[in-house]
């Protein structure tokens, strides 16, 4: 204790509360609460405009038969891309980070407890489109799904190690225009093994639905 | 950036704890940021301090001490401080750690990624007088 310049008694509390601890322990109960319920969770990652809203709308279409499915759709401030994958007939629940730069474990927690968890068994999550920030968030998924695309150029993997490595799966999207862009495939595939051996690389078209298969299988969904 | 997040969450846990000792104002905010976070303690301080305007923490001292990045590397078995660059573009373009012995790749990291709310310092609500 000590006196303060006005005479009051001040005290020193001591925390010790790491809240990079506690980011991880919310992604472990979100991750308890999905297998509580038999839910299957993806985080979709990607910078914006790379595909991730396409790939999830083309997944749904070819999974809504035989899987009940639920997209959580992060985004800045807007509804576009919810509105998007609404259109293929699944429940969509649309997280406003409202300026935040990545979805994180509370906010997905908080967004768990407004799906029906027991009419569904696959849940997707496009995270906010940024491949540096959410590196160092886990929210809580089964598995994390990077996408990248060839109009990002050749450098994508390199330049993002930390998220390749994270990845369980690497999509190369866009395969359409890599000849245009200049940008080699198989490069950019040897890339993101060179950073992450164990990683599954996927290349597709998935605007023409190109490639998606490919993308299930590698889940094991 | 995240350094709006992670103010955030500090500004929270600072208030509440404060709240639940009964502390009448927040004078100091100790934190401990580890060198891998990616915060840049001057920008969080800054978004702290707006935070926490209007609160019984307005205009509190915020310290920030840093924690080295720590790896063990399974290559020669070096365990121990890696240097993080200083750089303004490991805020963009993360860097992945190399040994600083043998400069392979794939450490495990010890420590680096904190974001502790160490202590605070309050003064109670109700002020008695300056027997201490
Ligand atoms: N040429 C081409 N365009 C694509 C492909 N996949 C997506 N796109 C287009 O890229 C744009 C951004 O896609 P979107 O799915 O919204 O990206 P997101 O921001 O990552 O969700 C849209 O205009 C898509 O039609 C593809 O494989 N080839
Ligand atoms: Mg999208
Ligand atoms: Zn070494």
């Amino acid at each position: 204790m000590a006196d303060t310049p006005d005479g009051g008694e001040s005290l020193d509390i001591v925390l010790d509360v790491d809240l990079s601890k506690r980011t991880s322990e919310l992604a472990d109960e979100n991750l308890a609460l999905l297998d509580a319920h038999g839910v299957t969770a993806i985080d979709v990652l990607g910078s914006v405009g790379s595909g991730k809203t396409t790939l999830i709308m083309g997944m749904v279409a070819a999974l809504k038969q035989r899987r009940r499915i639920a997209v959580i759709a992060g985004d800045i401030t807007t509804r576009i891309d919810a509105g998007r994958i609404e259109a293929e007939g699944v429940p969509v629940l649309q997280i406003q980070t409202g300026g935040a730069c990545h979805l994180d474990a509370n906010l997905v927690r908080t967004a768990l407890g407004r799906l029906d968890l027991d009419s569904i068994d696959l849940l997707i999550i496009e995270n906010v489109g940024n491949l540096i920030c959410p590196a160092g968030f886990p929210i809580g998924a089964h598995q994390r799904l990077v996408v990248l695309s060839v109009t990002e150029g050749p450098y994508m993997a390199i330049k993002h190690p930390v998220m390749v490595r994270q990845a369980d799966v690497a999509v190369i999207n866009k395969i359409d225009l890599a000849e245009a862009m200049e940008v080699s495939v198989e490069q950019l595939a040897a890339d993101v093994r060179s950073v992450n051996p164990e990683i599954e690389v996927v290349a597709t078209c998935a605007r023409a639905g190109q490639g998606i298969d490919d993308v299930i299988a590698a889940l094991g969904l | 950036m995240h350094d709006v997040t992670a103010a955030q969450q500090i500004a929270r846990q600072v208030l509440v704890t404060a709240q639940e000792q009964g502390a009448g104002r927040v004078e100091r905010i100790s934190l401990a940021l580890g060198a891998m976070t990616m915060l840049d303690p001057e920008s969080l301080e800054f978004w702290l301090e707006q935070i926490l305007r209007g609160t019984i923490a307005e205009g509190a001292q915020v310290r920030i001490e840093v924690l080295p990045l720590r790896v063990r590397c399974n290559a020669c078995g070096f365990e121990g401080e890696a240097p993080v660059p200083d750089d303004p573009i490991y805020h963009l373009m993360p860097f992945v750690p190399a040994c600083p012995e043998c400069g392979a790749q794939g450490l495990e990291v010890l420590g680096g990624g904190e974001c502790i709310v160490e202590s605070i310092r309050v003064q109670r609500a109700e002020v008695g007088s300056a027997d201490g």
